[in-house]
């Protein structure tokens, strides 16, 4: 498999690495790569504590470039299956494939360099509150020892994305906290990442921020990156003709296409 | 450059200054740990330079009446000269012997200077073989003992073997001082290392979710644990050296004409080898309270 070796190998390297070029334009592409779904899951099993499994067989293929909701009730899963994306857990069985390779089987050692390819969204924000907006967004750049004129460079367009240019010298506490989402957008996309995960990014903020950040995962996902978004608000799920992927009883069923909703309860009874 | 460790150097002294009052305290705390053994290693430097100065000096003292005439002091010279063992014999008269203070001393205002020169005795310096047992040393006093001339003699020998042991002893106990101290900076270190890693738990949970290594995580930390141990080791060499001063200042008259040595500070390898073990256990420590990190 073209892929295999790239978590390890490629280390420290940005260009050294399969993936990248793939995703950015006027780089080398891999017509075989672009075809490939960027992640799959097969019959993945997980749980916590022995007799309550989060994950029960759950299956799902997401094509490169795809903006997909994830949702369900609390306590589905939804973190637990982005966590096992990043490999902040690890599945108990199964398979998940993430550009080609298997994740669930990635040696302990190669986890940073799996992460290196994947942007992650919090509700809770996780910025460094006594770093500044730049130092809180550069920090992705300096774990890939790029020159400092070009982390410089890519983490003014970062913050522009995001609609914060010229704040990066406040520091990050200072912030609202849409604004915080915003710099913790712009840390999660100045690595390009192949994949950006938003675990309820927007539980932190009110109906109208909510829809801004959501518009800002938006623009990115035209730009070309692949995008899962987990969330529980239902207003959000309405605002959107994306997929939606729902997570119950530890299976994962699929609505292609917007979600038509009359009694309220549809997270167990999903439409097809 | 592909490796860039300015990024460690600069986010240890973030941390350091971000937490100046954790390591203010735990380089004090080595302060003093560092300072009680650099004190236990001044005295043994001291003590064993006075023991090498007299066990090595293989030499007698006779110490000749004020009535001794001088056909009775060449006589004596000449015999001891003979004697198995001895391999030279000085005359030193009692001004020789006022001047040989007063050069050591260099101190005009010394109040026993003003003395009469027969304060100081007339002696007859022996400098015999150092390998010569404490039998004929022995068998020498006895013989010399019963000449007109001498009034006493000095062989030093209970006073070597007796600093001997002291200095055996000394050995044991800084040994000893010495796990105690390294034990206390590793606890110290540590434990501070550790709290500093609660308190920027963010800031690690966030290098790894952006795909830092473990090392590039660590290698602060281990920068601010290798700081604390050489700050605390060169924290104690100042406080011990300005204590050195302070003591030898008011002291060195007595001390040197008792001891026969110049009070030393510690030698220069000492200093250095203190400094470096400060860092080497600081970064041990570092490492240790290291081996779990947050969990992301
Ligand atoms: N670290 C953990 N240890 C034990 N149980 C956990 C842990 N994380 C999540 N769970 C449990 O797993 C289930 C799924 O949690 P989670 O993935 O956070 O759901 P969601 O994000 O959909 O609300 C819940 O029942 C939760 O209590
Ligand atoms: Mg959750």
């Amino acid at each position: 498999m073209a892929y295999d070796d790239d978590f390890d190998g490629s280390g420290d390297r940005r260009e050294g690495g399969a993936f990248r070029p793939m995703l950015r334009q006027g780089k080398r592409f891999s017509q075989e790569a672009a075809h490939r779904p960027i992640l799959v899951f097969e019959d993945v099993f997980k749980s916590y504590r022995a007799g309550r499994p989060v994950l029960r067989g759950a299956n799902l293929v997401i094509e490169r470039g795809e903006f997909a909701f994830v949702t369900g009730p609390s306590g589905a899963g939804k973190s637990t299956l982005l966590r096992m994306l990043y490999r902040a857990e690890n599945a108990d069985e199964g398979r998940i494939l993430f550009m080609g390779k298997d994740i669930a089987r990635l040696k302990d050692d190669s986890i940073p360099f799996l992460r290196r390819n994947i942007g992650v969204v919090f509700q809770q924000f996780k910025l460094v509150e006594n770093w500044s907006v730049f130092e809180n967004v550069a920090v992705t750049l300096e774990v890939l020892r790029l020159p400092e004129k070009l982390v410089r460079t890519r983490v003014g367009e970062a913050l522009e994305r995001v609609g914060l240019s010229g704040r990066g010298e406040e520091p990050a506490r200072v912030l609202s906290g849409g604004e915080q989402q915003r710099v913790a957008i712009a840390r999660a996309i100045v690595g390009e990442p192949a994949l950006i995960l938003a675990d309820e990014p927007t539980g932190n903020l009110d109906p109208q921020l909510a829809i801004d950040i959501l518009g800002l995962f938006e623009e990115i996902h035209e730009q070309g990156t692949t995008v899962l978004f987990a969330t529980h608000d239902r207003t959000l799920l309405e605002q959107r003709p994306h997929r939606i992927i729902v997570l119950d009883e530890g299976k994962i069923t699929d609505v292609r296409r917007g979600l038509v909703t009359e009694d309220g309860n549809f997270l167990s009874a999903p439409l097809h | 450059m592909f490796d860039n460790p300015s990024h460690a150097t600069r986010r240890a002294r973030q941390g350091i200054l971000r937490e100046w009052r954790l390591f203010a305290l735990s380089i004090f705390s080595l302060t003093v740990a560092f300072v009680c053994l650099g004190a236990a290693l001044l005295v043994m430097t001291n003590l064993r330079a006075i023991e090498t100065r007299w066990t090595h000096a293989g030499r007698v003292s006779v110490f000749l009446k004020e009535s001794a005439t001088d056909a009775e002091i060449e006589k004596t010279k000449v015999a001891l000269e003979a004697t198995a063992g001895v391999s030279h014999v000085t005359y030193v008269t009692s001004e020789a012997a006022r001047d040989e203070y007063a050069k050591n001393e260099g101190n005009a205002n010394d109040p026993l200077l003003a003395l009469p020169k027969e304060a100081f005795s007339p002696t007859l310096e022996v400098d015999v073989d150092p390998n010569l047992d404490d039998k004929g040393i022995e068998d020498m006093e006895a013989k010399l003992g019963q000449l007109q001339a001498v009034e006493s003699v000095e062989t030093y020998r209970t006073w070597t073997n007796r600093l001997a042991r002291l200095v055996r002893g000394g050995v044991a106990a800084s040994g000893l001082l010495s796990l105690v101290v390294f034990a206390s900076v590793l606890a110290v270190v540590g434990s501070t290392i550790r709290l500093a890693l609660q308190r920027r738990k963010t800031e690690i949970e966030v290098l790894k979710l952006v795909g830092a290594t473990d090392a590039y995580i660590k290698r602060p930390f281990l920068l601010e644990g290798s700081a604390q141990g050489a700050a605390g080791a060169t924290g104690a060499v100042l406080l011990l050296g300005v204590l050195f001063l302070l003591v030898r200042g008011r002291m060195d008259g007595e001390l040197t004409t008792l001891l026969g040595v110049e009070p030393t500070f510690l030698p220069w390898f000492a200093v250095v080898g203190m400094v470096v073990t400060g860092a080497l256990l600081g970064t041990i420590a570092a490492s240790l309270g290291l081996r779990k990190l947050v969990a992301v």
